[in-house]
């Protein structure tokens, strides 16, 4: 664990120290060089926990997000060399600090086999995310952008502390594997049920669950592009992983929690796939695909089976590469016309023709087509809902078939069409663009050849 | 202020809390909290202005009307079991009296209303030694007479005080005024913890006078006394100006910062202590404070350039940063790793 964490937590002063000509090359060299060196995590054992520490342990659920994260750090600072080009170098200095300091967190949250220092990094992420979205955002919308994406959080999560200082209380400890063995929970009594919903709360608010997911649009719109990165790559996993890991905490299972969740997951989907049809903003719209993604893989962390786990962990692995994918190319639009509007920003193939093979690769990830492991995560968890009550197959059929309709209506909005009269000149796409495609694109296609990697069970 | 004057009130404020301190005897603590009133006095109306001296006013009677109320429960311990000893306050009356005039003293909810007006009236480092050093006495008192004292009472002063100074704190636009709302709701916390575990609140305490100190000193380094002024002083001293973002989220208790560690603590001893209900109100009323952190934060660092150019900028200082407030800024930001260590010197 150290060989990556100290590294990480010298890209620091990587960047601090770095002269002027080099701070990107370093810093973008430095980070592949660990993201490179994170994927020994990715193999598999039959080991309940690897590279254990006193304090962290990694398994099958954790490293496929770990190694997630390590790879986004190269590509959030590629990606915001476009729009920080014209600062003074001190602002690059400190927005890629910025990017720099969340990684140990996210690293270490998703290690840590100790609840309150799981909590501690959750927590920590938050901070250097508000400093993203409120200092570098574009618009003044960002300010309220940074206080819903705060509040939501930390009420949610207050609840969550006291809940897991409850549970020290009881049991005396807070290690993820000695809790697994004494958790003995009466199912019918009030604490039971307000401490389970206590748990899940502050990660249906992190994920989001439907009824909780207006911070998201704000926060993925106003950020800038590696804000947007970040957060739907990493920071909605989050949620996810905290669900796979916290339910083993409430069982045993009782169906008064549960309902709401899926309920509201499953609908939820539903609801902002169709919302996304009539979204005018490009960005919003691609954070609204985001919320209903998240919708199946809470609905799958909440049945609790070994498919369904399964499902969600490769659903979260490809949902983050295909989404960061389309902000990316969203955020190449804005960087050209300075306008998230969609009808502004359309017509662009035969302007920009080898940008729209990233678009049309990343909407058909997107909308699952076989054989991506999106298709393979969606098709898990419908089988998994349908196992466990058939007529969810309703909800999920529906919400495949509104992807389907609204990654479509992207694609062919910005793609197709007749070319805006106001665009006469564009800047070509540069290489450091298609790079940056390539590289979210081919972990995609090549764990289409093993997704047992990312699936969440032992080979 | 005449260097004579300025040092005999230091002298005195020194001398009156460590007579306060390290009292055993009712009628000494008493003797030691009339000094500091006395000293602080003239620190207070320094300025001459009329909102200063009304201060200045304000702060006397209600400190005096509270040292009389600690003598009076003091004496009426005396008369029902015949000692002085602060510790051994056994008489219900006398607890009741004692907290009551604690509450005055601190400027606990109900008795909260003459403090943000006396911060607001004397300058930003009299507001300093106002929020630090002039609550040292009574909460060395409240902490030697913590196991006598009514718990359910000591919840409902701490719980309203938190919901007071978060909610009154949220239509503040004078920083001074803020800061006292803020003391107000971390006094709030000490109080919560004080018949649990009073270690934990002496932790607090401490921890609370560094972050405050941090934050005072920073404010009057850059002489920022509203919020508008706050949003154009970073041409002064840019980076005070994104240190003290991080202070002020530290005071709003926010991981991975030293402010998390109190609140950690306090909410794990209540849980302990078979108090969840308390610890629950008490944490989700201090996200209004991050309210009015986060808005001071706002100012102080986020709304930069080049997203609002479109004002006044002020001109740019010379003068060196303080070493005080470096390492002020420094602890109060990342102490949080040291727990362990920290927990074991209170």
């Amino acid at each position: 664990m150290l060989k990556i964490i100290l590294p990480m937590t010298m890209l620091l002063p990587v960047t601090l120290l770095s002269p002027a000509k080099f701070m990107w090359t370093n810093t973008t060299m430095h980070s592949l060089l660990i993201a490179s060196v994170s994927l020994h995590w990715l193999t598999p054992s039959y080991y309940p926990l690897k590279n254990l520490t006193p304090w962290t342990g990694t398994d099958q659920i954790s490293t496929p997000l770990m190694v997630l994260s390590c790879w986004f750090l190269p590509l959030m600072i590629m990606a915001s060399q476009g729009h920080l080009q014209h600062e003074p170098h001190e602002r690059k200095r400190m927005f890629i600090s910025t990017l720099i300091i969340i990684q140990p967190f996210i690293i270490l949250a998703f290690s840590t086999t100790e609840l309150i220092l799981f909590y501690i990094s959750f927590e920590a992420t938050l901070i250097p995310t508000l400093i993203l979205i409120t200092r570098w955002g574009n618009q003044p919308e960002r300010l309220s952008a940074g206080i819903y994406l705060l509040f939501y959080t930390l009420i949610s999560s207050l609840p969550l502390l006291i809940t897991i200082l409850y549970l020290h209380s009881k049991t005396g400890t807070l290690h993820l594997p000695i809790l697994k063995l004494t958790h003995p929970n009466s199912p019918t009594s009030w604490t039971t049920l307000l401490s389970s919903f206590a748990l899940l709360m502050a990660f249906m608010v992190k994920a989001p669950l439907y009824g909780l997911h207006l911070w998201l649009p704000k926060a993925h719109v106003e950020a800038p592009i590696a804000g947007s990165m970040l957060l739907a790559a990493l920071l909605l996993k989050l949620g996810g992983y905290g669900i796979m890991r916290i339910t083993l905490l409430t069982e045993p299972v009782s169906n008064f929690l549960y309902y709401p969740f899926l309920t509201l997951a499953l609908w939820g989907a539903l609801m902002t796939s169709s919302i996304c049809l009539r979204q005018t903003d490009l960005k919003s719209l691609i954070a609204y695909s985001s919320v209903s993604h998240m919708g199946l893989v809470i609905a799958a962390g909440m049945i609790q089976t070994q498919w369904s786990f399964s499902g969600a962990m490769i659903l979260m692995i490809s949902h983050g590469l295909t989404s960061s994918l389309l902000f990316c190319l969203a955020n190449t639009n804005y960087e050209r016309t300075h306008s998230r509007i969609l009808i502004l920003t359309r017509g662009l193939q035969p302007l920009l023709p080898l940008m729209s093979v990233w678009w049309l690769l990343a909407n058909l990830t997107n909308m699952a087509l076989p054989p991506t492991t999106n298709l393979m995560a969606e098709l898990t968890i419908m089988i998994a809902l349908f196992n466990w009550s058939p007529p969810t197959i309703i909800l999920t059929g529906i919400a495949t078939l509104l992807t389907a309709s609204y990654t479509l209506y992207m694609l062919l909005s910005t793609q197709r069409g007749t070319l805006p009269t106001h665009i006469t000149t564009t800047p070509n796409s540069n290489t450091r663009e298609h790079l940056l495609m390539t590289l979210h694109i081919i972990p995609m296609l090549a764990l289409i050849l093993k997704p047992e990697l990312i699936s969440g069970t032992p080979l | 202020m005449n260097p004579h004057a300025k040092l005999i009130s230091s002298m005195s404020l020194i001398m009156g809390t460590s007579i306060t301190i390290s009292s055993n005897h009712w009628i000494l603590a008493w003797t030691g909290l009339e000094i500091n009133t006395l000293a602080i006095i003239p620190l207070i109306s320094k300025s001459h202005h009329p909102r200063a001296i009304e201060a200045a006013v304000k702060y006397f009677l209600t400190q005096s009307t509270a040292s009389a109320l600690i003598l009076f429960s003091s004496m009426s311990n005396a008369w029902s079991t015949g000692q002085w000893d602060i510790t051994q306050l056994n008489h219900p009356t006398s607890c009741l009296l004692l907290t009551m005039a604690i509450a005055i003293k601190l400027g606990l909810v109900p008795f909260h209303f003459w403090f943000p007006e006396v911060l607001q009236g004397s300058s930003l480092t009299t507001a300093l030694l106002l929020s630090t050093l002039m609550k040292l006495p009574p909460i060395t008192l409240l902490l030697l007479t913590s196991q006598s004292l009514n718990p359910t009472l000591l919840t409902f002063l701490a719980i309203s005080s938190a919901l007071v100074g978060g909610w009154m704190g949220l239509n503040q636009t004078q920083t001074r005024k803020i800061l006292a709302f803020s003391s107000i709701s971390h006094l709030g916390w000490m109080i919560a913890i004080i018949a649990y575990n009073p270690q934990l609140t002496i932790l607090t305490f401490a921890l609370y006078t560094m972050m405050t100190t941090a934050v005072f000193l920073s404010l009057a380094q850059i002489k920022v006394l509203k919020l508008s002024t706050m949003l154009i002083s970073w041409t002064k001293t840019p980076m005070l100006n994104a240190t003290m973002m991080l202070t002020l989220l530290s005071l709003a208790g926010l991981p991975p910062l030293t402010g998390f560690m109190p609140k950690w603590l306090i909410i794990q001893e209540l849980t302990k202590q078979e108090m969840t209900p308390t610890a629950t109100i008490i944490s989700m009323l201090s996200l209004l404070g991050l309210f009015f952190y986060l808005r001071l934060a706002y100012h102080s660092t986020i709304t930069l350039p080049p997203n609002s150019s479109n004002h006044m900028k002020l001109w740019r200082t010379n003068k060196a940063l303080s070493t005080l407030t470096a390492i002020l800024t420094a602890t109060s930001t990342s102490l949080l790793p040291l727990s362990p260590l920290i927990i074991t010197m209170f």
